[in-house]
């Protein structure tokens, strides 16, 4: 805080007055303050975790008891994110058997998320220890997304996005992650995805397969495993079949064959939209 | 029957749609009475384009259009000092119109824009003094006492980035760019590539009948896995295209299939349709904006092979939220906009297409005169170039604002208040491309309400 830059007449905003003379320091104190304790914080909090974590059109009702125990915990107390992130996770909303029509519960993982769950699913290890991934922002070659490189300070995808020319268009549902889909992205993606399950990045980060491997030869078992660790058992039957019988018709002759059968699963499942939007 | 009677074109409009829809192509969703009137009564016969340069981030029009007359530069360089151009770096690229300005009032061209200067003295690129979004004509006084209708979230990016390109806040599904392409797409056989983004989603695109089409400066991008061996296998690559093009009833993985359909459907014509017309001679510098008009003018090039007699482009360029570092940050991306966009109207010259395409400047607003440290702040009206054979170039259109710290056309610290709106700047661009005066009532409702003197930049 530089003093000489400081205004140190009264200020007024969002209800509260902040006195002529007061320190800077001290201002900036009952500004966060009077922010923090806004009542809209609770809603706007609540609407962005819920969109992030669990769906991208949660029922004001849902909002509303998110936002109720953002204002109030058990003990009374304001702001207790760790209730809030409960309160996010456990509603009846966010179940499987939530209320909430099929045709548009959840929302669509982003890039930049599938990618880490496929890294963080298979142990992707550096044996240099330097984890040198470099970029992965090209929406026509990667992910179009990069950590901590949003273009913009509004981030990646802007949380009310409503996509036209769909028919979440036409009934005003929003799904935020489709602002960065278009016809580039996804060949982006699925390209990036078919180069790297096999090879990991600069020769030293690499993923480890051998779990699934055990299971190369049993396409059902595999494609199963997949499905409980990448979908989170959210794959319809119909792509479960479609991905055992592809990987039915690949040779297993040898430990090479079996590892081609393992990366060809993983991607099947990987591009799959019943993957794509988590439930 | 004259093939383009209403009634035969609206038939042929629906037959396609249904096909479309079957293909999962374009597949209007909205489809409904006034997009298909709208469709029926304009007739293109001859090829136009549309294109719009969106500088994201809100470009500082005061260092792009400097006020050069004395009195005006004393005013511009007093309440800037520190970011100010000099006035030596000024004297090639004055601006002398074809109509004098009121008060001897002159700009100059920043010193990064030598071709966007001989362009303006060729008479192909013109300058739109102060316009931004509107809701009404409005006045200092209206502004000051509160009583004046106005857009809504001035000041806003998100939100003004969106006005200037749908008329409407964050949200909005529906943009002008599209709503003109709407108004056409029947004409065009591969109507796929009606509204093209080389930049990423853009509203400005989004239409009723017409759906954006995402392209990279490189061309489309093939989905590799569908075909061909992979991993060793063909049935993968099989079960793969199967996997990503089928139905869904939920919504999202609806709208994420849709999008992967019409990723592989197009990349298929248009890699054949750009290999039939070759690459354009003209040379680009390197840099995104140059990347992304160089692949414009491939697809111009690609009209005929394609069928297309009206097209609406989307490039961007990022960078220009100048609050600190101007002197730094901003002359590179004006030299950026200098040889991209001289390069692509030269490109349009190649092509024999120069008096059919028209290129105008959008960004989410203007800033302040007054610095803030080593830049600005953001604003409300700017000062934009509108590009190209059919334009009335070498002169100004609408009003020089007065410059000032809260005078009579800033709201404070020289954020201008538009005595342009966006609505009259985009009418102007429709009527040209073809956009019938009702058609253009339609899509810019407010369009009545304002004085159309000295707009007509084309």
């Amino acid at each position: 805080m530089n003093d000489e830059f400081h205004d140190t007449s009264e200020a007024s905003f969002l209800g509260t007055t902040i006195p002529a003379n007061t320190s800077g320091e001290q201002a900036l104190q009952l500004a966060l303050d009077a922010i923090a304790n806004h009542p809209n914080v609770g809603p706007f909090l609540g609407t962005q975790l819920i969109k992030r974590l669990v769906t991208s059109n949660p029922s004001p009702a849902y909002v509303e008891r998110v936002a109720n125990t953002f204002n109030s915990d058990e003990t009374g107390a304001r702001g207790n994110l760790s209730a809030v992130l409960k309160a996010v996770l456990l509603d009846p909303e966010a179940q499987l058997s939530s209320p909430v029509s099929d045709d548009r519960k959840g929302r669509l993982r982003e890039p930049l998320m599938r990618f880490i769950q496929w890294g963080r699913t298979f142990g992707l290890n550096d044996s240099a220890d330097k984890w040198i991934i470099y970029s992965t922002s090209s929406a026509q070659s990667q992910l179009g997304q990069s950590p901590l490189r949003a273009p913009s300070v509004f981030n990646f995808f802007r949380p009310e996005y409503v996509p036209p020319n769909s028919n979440l268009g036409d009934l005003g549902l929003t799904a935020p992650e489709l602002q960065i889909t278009n016809e580039t992205s996804v060949a982006g993606y699925a390209n990036f995805m078919h180069r790297k399950i096999p090879t990991g990045f600069s020769g030293t980060i690499r993923p480890d397969y051998s779990a699934e491997l055990a299971f190369a030869d049993n396409p059902q078992r595999l494609a199963d495993r997949l499905n409980l660790l990448l979908a989170a058992n959210q794959l319809s039957a119909e792509t479960v079949n479609l991905i055992v019988e592809s990987i039915s018709s690949m040779p297993s002759g040898n430990s090479y064959q079996l590892l081609s059968r393992v990366h060809a699963a993983i991607l099947m499942t990987m591009v799959s939209p019943d993957y794509l939007v988590l439930r | 029957m004259d093939p383009s009677t209403p009634e035969n074109t609206r038939r042929e409009f629906l037959k396609r749609t249904a096909a479309m829809s079957a293909l999962g192509i374009a597949g209007p969703t909205a489809l409904n009475m006034s997009a298909i009137s709208r469709v029926a009564s304009a007739n293109a016969t001859d090829y136009k384009a549309l294109v719009c340069v969106f500088l994201y981030g809100a470009n500082d029009h005061y260092n792009t259009f400097v006020p050069y007359d004395a009195d005006n530069y004393a005013i511009y360089s007093g309440f800037r000092s520190t970011v100010a151009t000099d006035l030596s770096m000024l004297g090639s690229t004055v601006l002398f119109p074809a109509r004098e300005l009121p008060d001897s009032k002159q700009y100059a061209f920043a010193p990064q824009l030598p071709d966007m200067h001989n362009l303006w003295q060729q008479q192909n690129l013109g300058v739109l003094l102060n316009v931004g979004p509107l809701a009404q004509p409005t006045t200092k006084l209206e502004y000051t006492s509160g009583n004046a209708v106005l857009p809504p979230k001035i000041f806003s990016h998100i939100d003004q980035q969106s006005i200037w390109q749908s008329l409407s806040p964050e949200g909005s599904n529906i943009g002008w760019g599209g709503q003109m392409a709407d108004l056409f797409i029947s004409e065009n056989t591969n109507d796929i590539f009606t509204s093209i983004s080389v930049f990423g989603d853009a509203v400005f695109l989004s239409g009723e009948a017409s759906v954006q089409y995402n392209l990279t400066p490189d061309g489309s991008i093939q989905i590799a896995p569908i075909s061909g061996s992979v991993y060793g296998s063909a049935a993968v690559g099989a079960s793969i295209r199967q996997l990503i093009t089928a139905g869904h009833s939920h919504l999202i993985k609806r709208a994420h299939t849709d999008i992967t359909r019409r990723s592989i459907a197009a990349n298929e014509i248009l890699t054949s349709a750009l290999s039939t017309v070759g690459e354009i001679s003209t040379p680009f510098q390197s840099g995104s904006l140059s990347a992304q008009l160089r692949m414009v003018a491939q697809m111009i090039a690609a009209r005929d092979v394609l069928g297309l007699k009206r097209q609406v482009f989307f490039v961007g360029l990022g960078g220009f939220d100048t609050h600190n570092n101007l002197n730094n940050d901003h002359p590179p991306l004006l030299t950026e906009i200098n040889s991209a966009m001289s390069a692509f109207y030269s490109a349009t010259e190649e092509l024999g297409v120069s008096d059919q395409v028209t290129t105008f400047t959008a960004s989410d607003f203007g800033r302040t005169l007054s610095n803030n440290n080593d830049g600005t702040d953001h604003g409300w009206g700017s000062h934009h170039m509108i590009m190209g054979g059919a334009v009335n170039g070498g002169d100004y259109y609408g009003i020089a604002p007065e410059l000032g710290n809260n005078g009579p056309d800033d709201v404070g610290q020289g954020r201008l208040l538009p005595t342009t709106s966006v609505e009259q700047m985009a009418a102007r661009l429709g009527r040209w491309f073809g956009c019938s005066e009702s058609e253009l009532r339609d899509i810019f409702p407010s369009l009545p309400l304002f004085d159309d003197t000295n707009l007509n930049f084309m």
